[in-house]
């Protein structure tokens, strides 16, 4: 069996072996001065170039090979005729060869050294040139016969000014500028129509392969671009009537999607911005009338993305003001989108995407630019083709995403973003799982560049932006959010309310009541995240209220309405059916009010305690959350400085109670002793309490309480907690707390030692007795100057 | 000056959209689909000829119809008698494969089938391909009818 591949490899193989067998007798019959026979050998050489069986890539192969070769005929050529006498007469004699492929090879080559030998027939042989390659019409070997002309006669290309207009023919022998426009054109013409013409041949079940090989070979038409790019007397004008009307009228009849898409790309990389700039309107006219397979997004796009770095350089002088390039360019947009109904919508936003950074990168101080792309984008979508919902995963959908993203990326200012009138709006067109992505997007830009929001209506307005985040909407997903998604999500939210910071006070309090109009719709799953910052907000505001008393007279009434304030987001959380949480922010507001000493304080302050005390009493049942619930209480009561008795003795007396109800026998102990310290040092009109009977009472009773425990290990920890606390009222010199008591205690505590078995508890007991009885010591040997005696103590 | 060694006949300048235009020879011919029928005797293969093109000269711009070997050999035969054409031979009728007593499947082997296939392709392409071809009653019938009538009255298309 052949493979399919083994036969044209072959066939390159044996068209090598020839040329170069052919190329080594050319040499030297050249060497010998048989230039006829010399020819002769070229012209067998050549003929190689005639096969259609090798691919494209095999044919490179060849004809580098060739090109190769006719370089030593030339330059022999050129040696043998400097004078330029007898080149006519060869450039005659070549024409003679039997084939056409070689006659043409050979015709370029003399005619090359014509020109070299003699300036003054330039002109005419370039012309001649480049009308008889007409003669090779196969697709294959045209593109190269032409690629041969446009190597060779790269260096000689006339590249002077006209002459002015003259009756004389000969006046322009050596050529002018317009000369080799011509050339170029000419050539490039014939080159694209053999490139296009490609397609039609070989079978049409192998369409996708010959569109592969067109697209190996472009670079080959894409030559022509180059060179004219190369030319020195191509200046704007030039390129405006002549030039780029030569290569659009081509690329425009060719109707070929490939051979346009390629062309029009190759146009915007070869030539300079500034001559884009001036010809803006002929080549969009252009793209508007492409082929409807042809992606004129992309070429409009690049071009778009090419002059904006251009306007944006630091060296270039940015776009000449008299070129009203965002308006050039929006008008023509829209041109193509109408003349193009099946555009795909997610390369009509794709496009505006592409004038909203040429915008923001040449007129950066026009946002109003920016917001007419996002109207007109709104237009097509909304009004015209009804569009009501984007799925945030469709392409369209991204581009979207893309066109939003793009101005907050570029001002990285939120506030910036809200100027935008169609902003919101446009948004709102995205599903669901869009508009979260992209809250959560403008949430992190917020908070990543520090953006900070000094109005209420601006709150308003962010909080609009994050809506979906904010609360439930019509379009989520039936599913619950995985609680962690969700907390992360709200954590967002609730650190982006500390970038809210009003001016004043004043402007501060409407923000955090716009901020709480928003949050509070957020449903039980989300104001357990966003509430509590609201609340420690309002009450650092009240801080700054106290703070700054002596400018506003009426700060007292606005911390009560603060307070008021406080009070009612505290219990949207109860409502919401949460306790622990709520219990806590109520004592943190007891603590603030207590220090804030606005008219009536003393009541708020209460009535915050009493909130939590109901919480306490009726919500939480858990006995861990009991206890640490009550051991805030009972700290938040010791706290406070500023309570009138008469408020603070039910407060203490409820704690001591509370303490005595709890269920578990180690918790009431423990709750019992902290209950001592809050009768000792309780602060009510500047004064600690120092009431030494409850002290003693409840350190007696915690005692007994201990007494009761059946788990002997956790007993003994409890006993050395105790006698901690002993320790501690002695020194104070608590009346009633004496050294027998500490005696009795440690004795109690070394017998149940001996029963305790080894193990860890018993190592934690025994290192904590250690440390205790290692400190009484001290004490002892050393009293404190104005410290109790120790005498007495048994250790 | 080398004026003499330039001088051409002036040609007429080709518009753009003669140069951009489809060629207006378009013609495919594909053999494809073989399939065998019946059994012992009266068994045989045939194959789809599916044929597109543009030419003015065909009726129909896409047709299939299905032909066996024999039905190739009677176009073969009428070209012959009638046109001017030198005909292109059609792959071979490999006799010894038909012969009794074998151990494989003769003609309705795969590899055969395929080979023949392929020979057929090659053939009526050519033919069809052929100006003067192009204007026989049979071809048109081979190409284009379902059912070939064996007594048409032989002749030539004029509807170009």
């Amino acid at each position: 069996m052949v493979s399919p591949n083994e036969e044209p490899e072959k066939l390159l193989d044996e068209a090598m072996a020839v040329v170069r067998s052919q190329s080594f007798q050319m040499k030297r019959c050249l060497d010998n001065g048989r230039l006829m026979d010399g020819l002769k050998h070229a012209s067998n050489m050549l003929g190689e170039l005639r096969t259609s069986l090798l691919s494209p890539k095999m044919y490179y192969e060849l004809y580098m090979l060739i090109s190769d070769e006719l370089r030593h005929l030339e330059t022999h050529l050129l040696e043998e005729f400097q004078t330029g006498h007898k080149v006519a007469d060869l450039y005659e004699l070549v024409q003679y060869a039997g084939n056409i492929v070689p006659r043409l090879y050979l015709l370029i080559t003399v005619g090359l050294v014509y020109i070299k030998s003699n300036e003054n027939c330039k002109r005419n042989i370039l012309k001649d040139l480049v009308e008889m390659c007409r003669g090779v019409q196969h697709p294959l070997r045209g593109l190269f016969l032409r690629n041969y002309l446009l190597q060779c006669t790269r260096h000689i290309l006339p590249d002077v000014e006209d002459p002015p207009p003259s009756n004389n023919p000969n006046d322009n022998e050596q050529g002018s500028i317009s000369d080799s426009l011509e050339f170029i054109l000419l050539n490039f013409a014939e080159m694209n129509k053999l490139w296009v013409r490609m397609q039609h041949q070989g079978h049409s079940r192998e369409k996708e392969k010959r569109e592969k090989e067109r697209q190996e070979l472009r670079i080959l038409v894409g030559t022509n671009l180059v060179r004219l790019s190369q030319l020195e007397m191509v200046d704007v004008e030039r390129y405006k009537k002549m030039v780029l009307p030569g290569l659009l009228e081509q690329a425009v009849s060719c109707r070929d999607a490939l051979s346009q898409e390629y062309l029009m790309e190759c146009i915007i990389q070869v030539f300079p911005d500034e001559f884009h700039l001036q010809t803006l309107g002929p080549f969009l006219q252009a793209c508007a009338e492409l082929h409807e397979d042809v992606n004129v997004k992309s070429i409009i796009s690049s071009l778009i993305d090419r002059l904006a770095a251009f306007g944006n350089k630091e060296d270039s002088d940015g776009i000449p003001s008299e070129i009203k390039l965002f308006e050039i360019f929006s008008q023509h947009i829209s041109t193509v989108i109408k003349s193009r109904p099946d555009m795909p919508l997610e390369d009509m936003v794709s496009l505006q995407v592409s004038l909203v950074n040429l915008a923001q990168q040449c007129y950066s101080n026009r946002l109003d630019l920016v917001d007419t792309v996002l109207a007109n984008t709104l237009h097509i979508l909304a009004d015209n083709l009804k569009i009501t919902k984007i799925h945030s995963g469709s392409p369209l959908g991204k581009e979207l995403a893309r066109l939003l993203r793009l101005p907050t990326g570029n001002y990285n200012d939120l506030l910036v973003i809200l100027q935008l009138q169609h902003f919101l709006p446009l948004l709102q067109l995205l599903d669901y799982q869009g508009r979260s992505t992209m809250g959560t997007f403008l949430l992190n830009n917020v908070l990543e560049n520090g953006t900070r929001i000094p109005t209420p209506e601006q709150v308003d307005g962010v909080l609009g932006l994050c809506a979906s985040l904010v609360r439930d909407a019509d379009d989520q997903p039936l599913s619950q959010p995985d609680p962690d998604d969700l907390a992360e999500e709200q954590l967002l939210l609730a650190r982006l309310l500390h970038q809210f910071e009003g001016a004043t006070n004043d402007l501060q309090y409407l923000i955090l009541q716009v901020a709480r109009k928003h949050l509070e719709t957020g449903g039980p799953k989300r104001v357990i995240h966003t509430l509590p910052t609201l609340v420690f907000l309002a009450y650092k505001l009240a801080h700054a209220y106290f703070n700054n008393k002596d400018q506003d007279e009426k700060w007292g009434k606005k911390v009560h309405k603060i307070f008021q304030f406080c009070h009612a987001t505290i219990a949207a959380l109860v409502k919401a059916e949460y306790s622990e949480l709520p219990l806590r922010l109520y004592l943190q507001g007891a603590l603030a009010a207590d220090v804030i000493t606005f008219p009536g304080h003393d009541t708020v302050a209460y009535e915050f305690m009493s909130q939590a005390f109901s919480l306490y009493e009726d919500e939480i049942s858990d006995s861990k959350a009991q206890l640490s619930a009550l051991t805030l209480i009972v700290a938040t009561v010791q706290q406070t400085r500023n309570f009138t008795e008469e408020n603070h003795q039910p407060l203490r007396t409820n704690c001591a109670l509370a303490a005595s109800k709890l269920l578990k026998k180690p918790d009431q102990a423990r709750a019992v002793t902290t209950c001592a310290h809050l009768f000792w040092s309780a602060t009510i009109n500047g004064q600690e309490l120092r009431d030494e009977k409850r002290v003693v009472e409840c350190l007696k009773k915690a005692v007994r309480i201990s007494q009761q425990c059946m788990d002997a290990s956790v007993q003994l920890h409890l006993f050395v907690q105790l006698l901690n606390h002993y320790t501690y009222f002695y020194e104070k010199q608590t009346p009633g707390v004496t050294i027998s008591m500490i005696n009795q205690l440690i004795s109690k505590v070394k017998e149940d030692l001996t029963q305790l078995e080894s193990g860890e508890d018993l190592d934690q007991v025994t290192s904590h007795l250690n440390t205790t009885l290692a400190h009484l010591a001290l004490r002892k040997e050393q009293p404190l100057p104005d410290g109790p005696s120790y005498e007495g103590l048994v250790l | 000056m080398g004026d003499d060694a330039t001088r051409r006949l002036n040609s007429k300048k080709q518009t753009l959209d003669d140069a951009y235009a489809a060629p207006a020879n378009f013609l495919e011919i594909d053999v494809i689909n073989p399939i065998t029928h019946g059994i012992g005797n009266k068994r045989y293969t045939d194959y789809e000829v599916r044929m597109r093109t543009n030419l003015p000269v065909f009726k129909v711009k896409e047709s299939s119809v299905r032909r066996r070997y024999s039905d190739f050999e009677w176009l073969r035969n009428e070209l012959e008698r009638d046109s001017k054409i030198v005909v292109p031979p059609l792959p071979g009728k490999a006799l010894k494969k038909q012969l009794p007593f074998r151990s494989d499947d003769g003609i309705y082997e795969d590899e055969f089938i395929e080979d023949r296939r392929k020979g057929l392709e090659v053939f009526i392409n050519k033919v069809a391909g052929h100006p003067l071809a192009q204007n026989e009653k049979c071809l048109h019938m081979f190409i284009q009818e379902q059912v070939i009538d064996r007594n048409y009255v032989p002749g030539k298309i004029r509807n170009t």
